[in-house]
């Protein structure tokens, strides 16, 4: 499971968007077409090396913003707009990662032979980016960074928090809950940000 | 016609291009040589703006500088469903965040002129402004999301969005990715969907 | 980072801008090739200097011109610089975060014309690119991209309506480069227009647009606001680039029959041994290094 890595909210990533994410200093982008498939890929077109979280989606196709290359769900370049009638080699893809979604999170492996996570559909709270290395935000949750979720008693209820490192000096914190009030969730960990932010500086 | 005196490569000109846009006005434009040329300063631009800033809107005998107050303008005259101006309880966060918009947020404006067109400054405080400033820009916006809403202020944009658009959009030019912002990432969405959406250079149209 | 040492890359004219942005008697600083620089020009002279040493300077089309090494040709010819005819628009310095060779290689390429500038150089309607003739020529060691046809919405500054545009590539040196195009009010003469790219650092560029064009209607600050909008619009393309160096080992992109002219520049890039702002290879032996 430790293969395994929450990137984003599944929440936040509707269908029709793209979005960056930096996963230990890796450029990926995450998109989802009108499948409804959260799609995670290397963040780079292979014909020109164009950050493909810049395109655009259209139905259940990614198209590069730079000359408009058309990948599908399977990564696999359906079409070249300069040369439309050529039929693309299936050689010509993206880089896609594995990617599923579960307990309200996107997560990705790059080497996928563990099978994902498997987690109950819990409320999304809030993604939050905090400029403290991963160790120092895990032991102020008490968790450990050998693990990829936090499980944290909160008013009642229970956030279930992901992570992941975006670079050794910051955090990406994803929290979901159940029968926790949001707001007041939100609030607390908007306060551990500036805390474990405070103290990063100092 | 409206006229706006206008830099093709201005954030602040187009946000003012954005409304027309979206209102569908007819104006007309005036090209005027920010850089390298720096018209701005010349006494024939002084004359209509003694700030010497871009965008100018002249308007059937106004003469109008500061964006936030030419979208206010144009909201006034041109939008009979109030929409974009609501004169309710909206009102005031609609002026907090025009006030921020030309505030607070303008140091990407400022970090964008040094990484970009080589300007005198201290790049990497104003980065730190301009980060901080996203941040309450997307803390904000995560709020609204969780409560349902798609926007600034209210359950219709108004023109607090449409005044915070550019810049945020702009802020690669400042070294600045939003990889931090997933709330501003799904808002910049919903005002690139509004109906006479328009880009400038560095906001693609397509998304 | 200090000055490279790569031979091929400081064995070439390169320019700092244009000359009416180095004010008389002001000391102006600069950066070349990963090495800083004083310009100060005096009353008709200008002089550059780098680590106490003066270079060699020239001072032709309007630009200034210097190189740290000794070029094997001297600058290109550009004839049209002496039509009388012509209006000389410089579009400023833009700082761009990537190698001044992913600047030419952009601005050598038709295929994104209407995804990059949409409804203007080119419309989604029109993606396709004709196929166009490329060529070495030897005696002037200049790359020619020649036959270049593309359907565009808004050519110009002064277009009022569609047109298929006729282009006309020339890459002189390695970080100069030039195109011709057919103006929509003289179909019998060529506009040139040019991006000289000043490598600062291997990833982070000047780009001087400079352009001698027929156009007797549009004012100055038009022409240059419709260059420097098509410029920037290519900017978050070439800042997004990845990697920001251009990559010269096989299988790293995947060019196809549009990205001719771009097939014959690295080509050439290698042959000439160039490594500044192109990405370190992985694919050569000890022996075929380029030599410094």
């Amino acid at each position: 499971m430790a293969d395994w890595i929450p990137i984003a909210l599944s929440r936040d990533v509707p269908v029709g968007i793209t979005r960056a994410v930096i996963v230990d200093t890796r450029e990926v982008m995450i998109w989802r077409g009108e499948d409804g498939v959260a799609q995670v890929w290397e963040d780079r077109c292979p014909h020109r090396g164009m950050r493909l979280s810049l395109g655009f989606v259209r139905g259940n196709a990614l198209n590069c913003l730079y000359h408009g290359w058309q990948y599908g769900a399977g990564a696999n370049c359906l079409r070249i707009p300069a040369h439309p009638d050529l039929t693309v080699p299936p050689t010509i893809r993206a880089n896609a990662y594995a990617a599923t979604e579960t307990g309200g999170m996107v997560w990705m492996s790059s080497d996928s032979a563990d099978p994902p996570p498997l987690l109950p559909a819990l409320t999304p709270v809030i993604t939050l980016a905090i400029e403290a290395a991963p160790e120092r935000v895990l032991a102020a949750l008490g968790g450990s960074t050998a693990e990829p979720l936090i499980g944290l008693p909160f008013a009642g209820g229970t956030l279930q928090l992901g992570w992941h490192r975006a670079h050794a000096a910051k955090t990406m914190l994803h929290a979901t809950g159940a029968g926790a009030d949001i707001a007041a969730a939100t609030a607390h960990l908007r306060a551990l940000r500036q805390s474990l932010e405070q103290e990063a500086a100092a | 016609m409206p006229k706006l005196y206008d830099y093709v490569l201005s954030g602040s000109c187009y946000k003012v291009r954005l409304l027309l846009s979206l209102l569908g006005i007819a104006y007309e434009t005036q090209a005027v040589d920010f850089f390298p040329g720096r018209e701005h300063k010349r006494p024939e631009f002084l004359a209509l703006n003694p700030l010497g800033q871009l965008p100018v809107f002249e308007d059937a005998g106004l003469v109008l500088r500061d964006a936030q107050a030419i979208l206010c303008h144009l909201a006034n005259t041109y939008d009979a469903s109030g929409q974009w101006l609501p004169r309710d309880v909206r009102f005031g966060s609609v002026m907090m965040w025009l006030s921020f918009a030309g505030g607070e947020l303008m140091a990407i404006s400022g970090a964008r002129m040094i990484a970009m067109l080589n300007y005198a400054g201290d790049l990497a405080a104003l980065q730190a402004k301009a980060r901080a400033a996203l941040r309450l820009l997307d803390d904000h916006l995560a709020d609204r999301a969780q409560a349902g809403g798609l926007w600034l202020v209210g359950a219709t944009p108004t023109i607090a969005d449409i005044a915070m658009f550019p810049y945020v959009a702009l802020s690669h030019d400042a070294g600045i990715g939003h990889e931090d912002y997933p709330a501003i990432n799904l808002w910049q969405r919903q005002v690139r969907k509004l109906p006479g959406f328009v880009g400038m250079p560095g906001v693609p149209d397509y998304f | 980072m200090s000055l490279t040492d790569d031979r091929a890359a400081l064995d070439q004219w390169y320019t700092l801008g244009a000359l009416q942005d180095f004010p008389a008697g002001a000391e102006v600083p600069s950066r070349l090739l990963g090495e800083d620089l004083t310009v100060r020009r005096l009353t008709d002279d200008v002089e550059v200097r780098a680590a106490g040493r003066a270079l060699p300077v020239r001072t032709d089309y309007g630009h200034l011109w210097t190189s740290f090494g000794t070029p094997e040709r001297d600058l290109f010819e550009l004839p049209e610089s002496r039509e009388p005819d012509r209006r000389w628009i410089h579009c400023g310095p833009v700082r761009v975060r990537a190698s001044g060779l992913r600047l030419v290689e952009n601005f050598l390429d038709l295929a994104h014309f209407p995804y990059v500038h949409t409804d203007i150089l080119g419309s989604e309607a029109h993606p396709e690119v004709a196929r166009y003739e490329v060529e070495q020529r030897r005696d002037v060691d200049e790359l020619w991209a020649t036959k270049c046809e593309f359907y565009q919405p808004k050519a110009a500054a002064a277009s009022d309506e569609g047109q298929i545009s006729k282009y006309m590539y020339r890459v002189v040196s390695p970080f100069n480069v030039m195109l011709y195009k057919t103006p929509p009010t003289a179909p019998d003469r060529w506009d040139v227009i040019a991006l000289f790219v000043q490598p600062a650092d291997e990833a982070v560029s000047v780009a001087h647009a400079f352009m001698l064009v027929i156009d007797l209607t549009s004012t100055d600050a038009e022409l240059s606001a419709f260059q420097q909008m098509i410029f920037v619009q290519d900017k978050i393309v070439l800042e997004n680039q990845r990697p920001s160096l251009l990559p010269l080992q096989p299988g790293r992109e995947t060019p196809t029959r549009a990205d001719l002219s771009s097939v014959l520049y690295r080509r050439w890039l290698k042959e000439k041994q160039l490594r500044f702002g192109t990405e370190p290879r992985t694919d050569l032996q000890s022996t075929d290094l380029p030599h410094a």
